[in-house]
């Protein structure tokens, strides 16, 4: 096990697009953690509530605010921060349920077969054809601006399926193997054989696709928000950009426009550098469905 | 597939993006306005059209009896001849039209402005039944008078009623008489689609290109023009209007400043000022709203229900701050619930809660009322030696702690500056230890749970057009209209109050009513069933290099005076 | 027959599945507080108007009536009037389908020839630093938050540069002029195309450039491309004759699957843009409350994208003769 994670390691090592998201995961890594620093310096720094008592319009970067100030006067590069850590736990609390949901869901129907796994598969065509960011869209427009943990569950809910296809014929396979028959002339229970023989076996697959799900995840979030949907009391980089596109900073602050946008086009694209990167050398086969979203 | 080659498309590309180059240089007539707009109007059908963006569109076609005068407001005769005879025997008002021809050149005549207000009445048409329904009876004695029967005076006939918009009886006769007949009369004739409104107004509609443009031309048999009406000479002079549709504000910006448009219809934000200043062309106007921006407080229940705590929640929000740095310093604090700029109703007098007061001084006086009130707390904001601190744990006079304490907003998409001031305002509130929460909400979302529930704390809402007529403050206070999808959204219950309001609607003197108004506010202002906020200022931007003659008026220049005056400018000099 | 009997199966499925969205998207829109009535903010709008309003939009019906009329307005083909433009749904989508499809197939096709032709030449030579720029160039499309990019490239290429149209499908000074000429017309709508083209162009071609070069670095390792080179044929005719065509089946297949995905980057366009087409009619008649357009439009979406993936997967299989139907 730790040899194969070693040779895994040093082919990751080589290849350069696992090198180039890694770093850039890393960068952002460090962002979200030094989010909370800026606050305690001075309350000004703040994300959401903080003002500074001198500036009431927006401004360029100076020495106190290195990005400059929106139009009340907080601090942007602080708001930066706070959206990185934002991004963080969307991505990878939405990815990590999707991916939760899929597996099991995947496992499950593959594993039980005829008509469970019929009306589970039926159930994730249905949901696949869903635009997800419409979806949360409609959802959120009809019952009021909704938390970001809900819009987190909701996008998770409507990740999955894509995840428990893949799963399912990973389990389909699995089902053939002699070890699985042996676990059931053991008499190991169905619960046992998914939890203790089918699981570890389909789990580098679903950890790949997490990485890609994370990319999903956080360009959703950000477009809703971006559209005006999103939960105004967080500080995500898609809240910042609607701040400057609503209050009519969009072309004569591009201190403003232009880091949330760039840093949410660059953690999507760490996170999607990495799972490529995964993909090549956890195996070539694995690939197929995950580079379509 | 293999056949295919890129560099051909490419090569296409390029070749395309050169003739683009050269095909840029569309001229257009001089006197074509080209006026941006951030949505598509709804429909052509007056009696739907409850939307701005209609409005606009619909007023330059359809027009009333009267206008108001851009500067003083006062009501003047546009279809009509001159002003209004009230008999207060018969309680009827007669009002003679002046000669006025439709759009087709057929003659305006006092059955058109029957039918019209037959029609509402009888199909209860929305938003304008409420003004006629007590007219009880509509007699044309000749050609050009029409005289109207009411059940009791009413205050607001004349600036209320009198200005709806005429329509023409050939036009939706036959409309009527099918609607009549179908099971849903007033859902049929909100849904019949008209193609081309007839109308008695300077421009007609020439062809809606859904999803990009409507083109208006110059209505030749217009009644005003080289008219004199309110001491101002009438065109129209543009020959034609194009309206474009713009989804962002953004856009519509770079459009006025590229010179794609010469007028974007449409407030702008504060954000794009130092840009449009700079730009030699373009001219921004500033004018004022009628309009209320207030905190709504629920009287039915606690903790909202304490005059004492609402005060003290007045004390605590900083009007300064909301204007200085959310709209930016464009907008006038608010005191009453009529907006200052409404001069003659307008009461300056009335309590003024922590106005002018720094965060502490706020603190502190709010923190007086509620310990007075009976409040306590478990760390309260103001320590023994005096000194403002972090504060919670408030209790109720009864001794419950207070429970979550919700301040509902519009979305942000909607209106950022009401989601944003929540948030602020929260914060305000937590400084005394309340358990405030700001709460964004989607506007029918919130209007369902605001008027037709009655289920929250607080709200934070606009009314973006009162009329200059001050009849909504009855309508908001009233103790009938508390009752689902009523405008008593507080549930404010005062007879006091009521008997002021019911004299006030049928006070027929101006002066009379004046000092029933006045009273009326300095009671809500009392009370504070709402807390007026803010009245923003209306912002637009418009190009000079093209057409000149905006008139400025309350509610932006985006008048029937406007396009009625504005004349292009001659190019070839 | 047995294609026959496979497709009669899916669409069976397709219907059931439709009715299963159709039900869950009338819940949703019934179960949402407020009503399109609600929404008037006018002082002059009586409790009385407004129920007087909603009895005459038949919003006051017990929910099974309405839900039962829905279904068989729906079956009848009659998708209801619009609350909020007073008219038939089904005109307003005629009227912006045709603008939806022009932008959407467009790009979706041209992306799909640019990322097969690119992944093609970027697997042939893998490991070289062309095939890593394009890999990275390719992600970095793939992942660019797409309305900041357009409302970029709205301000870079049309209005400092100046090269086109701000927003919008055509200009009306053009198509008021009585002297402009079918070519002219046509020509405005390209010109107004060719921006929001581009940005949902960057978007897609990224995947499929990746899925092709993947695609096509399996089926370089296949016999029969082995027994090609062993024939002695050109490496350049094993590339396009042979190895390329097979590639390509699953980029076709990943323009099905992933149409929803697609379809969001696409009203996110139109939005931006002012595209007058579905996706932006849906955006703005969900935050309207209008259901019946909001129902319709969402449900035509969703019966595109199942048929969609049902002629994937016939093409697929006419295509890949190894596979057959289940």
């Amino acid at each position: 096990m730790m040899g194969r994670f070693v040779g895994a390691w040093r082919l990751f090592r080589e290849n350069l697009i696992g090198r180039i998201g890694l770093t850039l995961l890393i960068v952002f890594a460090l962002m979200a953690v030094c989010s909370f620093i800026p606050p305690l310096i001075d309350p000004m720094y703040q994300p959401m509530h903080g003002v500074d008592p001198e500036i009431s319009h927006s401004t360029g970067p100076s020495m106190k605010h290195w990005l400059g100030t929106d139009f009340i006067g907080r601090d942007i590069f602080s708001q930066l921060l706070a959206g990185a850590r934002i991004a963080f736990m969307v991505g990878i609390s939405a990815a990590f349920m999707s991916i939760f949901l899929g597996t099991l869901i995947g496992m499950i129907a593959g594993y039980a077969g005829k008509t469970v796994d019929m009306a589970l598969m039926r159930l994730a065509d249905m949901i696949m054809v869903m635009p997800t960011l419409l979806v949360v869209l409609i959802l959120s427009s009809l019952f009021g601006q909704l938390h970001i943990w809900t819009i987190v569950l909701i996008i998770a809910l409507f990740r999955w399926p894509g995840v428990s296809r893949v799963i399912r014929a990973q389990t389909l396979s699995l089902k053939q193997r002699p070890f699985i028959e042996a676990a059931k002339v053991a008499g190991a229970s169905h619960v046992r054989i998914i939890f203790r023989h089918i699981t570890p076996n389909v789990l580098p697959l679903a950890l790949l696709y997490m990485t890609f799900r994370v990319t999903s995840a956080i360009i959703i979030e950000a477009a809703l928000a971006f559209l005006g949907f999103g939960d105004p009391g967080t500080v995500s980089w898609g809240m910042m950009l609607q701040w400057v596109w609503k209050t009519g900073h969009m072309f004569q602050a591009p201190y403003w426009l232009l880091p949330p946008g760039i840093c949410i086009s660059l953690l999507t694209l760490s996170f999607y550098m990495l799972g490529r990167a995964m993909e090549e050398i956890l195996d070539p086969r694995l690939r197929q469905e995950g580079a379509s979203d | 597939m293999t056949k295919f080659n890129p560099i051909r498309i490419i090569a296409f590309g390029v070749l395309l993006a050169a003739v683009a180059l050269a095909g840029c240089s569309q001229k257009e007539p001089a006197g074509m306005l080209r006026v941006g707009l951030s949505e598509e109007p709804r429909t052509l059908n007056i009696w739907l059209a409850s939307d701005a963006n209609s409005r606009k569109i619909l007023s330059k076609i359809y027009q009333p009896l009267y206008q108001h005068d851009p500067e003083t407001l006062e009501l003047i005769p546009w279809l009509a001849a001159d002003l209004p005879e009230y008999d207060p025997e018969t309680v009827a008002y007669t009002v003679r039209l002046r000669g006025a021809r439709w759009s087709d050149g057929a003659e305006l005549t006092s059955s058109d402005v029957a039918f019209t207000a037959k029609l509402i009445k009888e199909f209860r048409i929305p938003r304008h039944y409420s003004r006629w329904k007590f007219v009880t009876r509509i007699e044309t004695p000749d050609k050009r008078t029409v005289r109207f029967f009411l059940k009791n005076p009413k205050a607001i006939f004349r600036s209320r009623s009198l200005t709806i918009p005429i329509v023409q009886q050939k036009e939706w006769e036959d409309i009527v008489r099918i609607a009549r007949t179908k099971e849903k009369p007033l859902a049929e004739l909100l849904n019949h689609q008209v193609e081309s409104p007839v109308g008695t107004g300077p421009f007609v509609l020439k062809q809606w290109r859904e999803g990009a443009y409507l083109h208006m031309v110059r209505n030749p048999y217009f009644f005003g023009t080289g008219k004199t009406i309110a001491g101002r000479q009438l065109g129209p002079h543009i020959t034609d209007i194009v309206v474009k549709i713009f989804g962002t504000s953004d856009v519509a910006i770079l459009a006025l400043k590229k010179g794609t448009i010469d007028m974007f219809w449409w407030g702008i934000q504060p954000g794009y000022l130092d840009d449009l200043r700079n730009q030699d062309d373009i001219h921004v106007y500033f004018s004022e709203k009628s309009a209320l921006y207030f905190m709504g407080f629920n009287l039915r229940k606690p903790p909202s229900d304490d005059p004492h705590l609402r005060r003290a929640i007045a004390t605590l929000i900083d009007k300064n701050f909301i204007i200085s740095r959310i709209l930016q310093g464009f907008g006038t604090e608010m005191y009453s619930i009529i907006p200052p700029g409404n001069r003659y109703w307008y009461y300056p007098e009335v309590e003024k809660y922590g106005a002018k007061l720094d965060r502490e001084s706020r603190i502190r006086k709010a923190y007086d009322i509620l310990t007075e009130a009976g409040y306590s707390w478990e760390a309260p904001p103001i320590d023994d030696a005096g000194a403002v601190i972090p504060a919670s744990g408030i209790r109720l006079p009864n001794g419950q702690p207070m429970e979550r304490f919700t301040i509902l907003t519009p979305p942000a998409d909607y209106d950022p500056h009401r989601a944003i001031s929540g948030l602020m305002i929260q914060e305000w509130l937590r400084d005394v230890g309340m358990p405030a929460y700001s709460r964004p909400m989607a506007f029918s979302s919130l209007l369902q749970q605001v008027k037709g529930r009655h289920d929250f704390d607080t709200f934070i809402l606009g009314c973006g057009k009162l009329s200059t007529d001050p009849d909504y403050l009855r309508i908001f206070f009233l103790s009938a209209n508390d009752k689902p999808r009523g405008w008593n959204m507080s549930g404010y219950r005062n007879p006091e109050f009521d008997k002021l309001a019911t004299e006030s609607s049928q006070a027929m003197d101006r002066e009379e009513r004046q000092a029933l108004v006045r009273k009326m506010q300095e009671i809500v202002l009392r009370d504070v069933p709402y807390y007026p906020i803010y009245d923003p200022l209306l912002i637009e931007a418009v190009r000079t290099d093209r057409f000149t003659g905006w008139v400025e008026m309350l509610e932006g220049i985006g008048n029937i005076w406007s396009f009625t005056q504005l004349k292009p400018i001659s190019r070839d000099s | 027959m047995e294609l026959r009997k496979y497709i009669f199966r899916r669409l069976i499925e397709i219907a059931i599945i439709f009715f299963v969205i159709l039900t869950v998207l009338f819940l949703l829109f019934r179960l949402a507080p407020g009503d399109p009535v609600t929404r008037m903010v006018d002082p002059n709008m009586t409790p009385e108007d407004a129920e007087h309003l909603i009895e005459q939009l038949g919003l006051d019906q017990p929910i099974g009536l309405q839900y039962l009329y829905y279904v068989k307005n729906f079956v009848t083909g009659n998708f209801g009037v619009s609350f909020h433009y007073g008219q038939p749904v089904a005109d307003i989508i005629l009227n912006r389908l045709p603008n939806t499809v022009l932008l959407f197939t467009t790009s979706i096709i041209l992306s799909a020839l640019f990322g097969i032709f690119l992944g093609k030449i970027a697997a042939w030579r893998k490991g070289e630093s062309t095939d890593t720029w394009m890999t990275i160039g390719a992600l970095i499309c793939h992942t660019v938050f797409l309305p900041w990019l357009a409302l970029i490239l709205i301000w870079l290429f049309a209005y400092k540069v100046g090269w086109f149209p701000l927003t919008g499908m055509i200009s009306a000074e053009v198509w008021i002029d009585p002297e402009a000429g079918f070519l002219e017309k046509a020509w405005d709508i390209v010109h107004h195309m060719i921006l929001p083209l581009g940005t949902l162009f960057m978007i897609h071609f990224g995947s499929y450039l990746l899925i092709m070069r993947s695609s096509m670095l399996d089926t370089l390792k296949e016999d029969y491309i082995l027994t090609a080179r062993a024939k002695g044929l050109e490496e350049k005719t094993i590339r396009n004759h042979h190895a390329a065509p097979n590639a390509a089946l699953p980029v076709v297949t990943s323009v099905g699957l992933s149409l929803a995905f697609s379809i969001n980057g696409g009203a996110l366009t139109e939005t931006v843009f002012t595209w007058p087409g579905i996706g932006r009619e849906l955006v703005f008649s969900v935050s309207n409350n209008d259901y019946p357009l909001a129902q319709a439009s969402f449900l035509l979406i969703a019966a595109v994208v199942l048929l969609a993936n049902l002629v994937v997967d016939v093409l697929y299989a006419y295509l890949d003769p190894r596979i057959r139907y289940e």
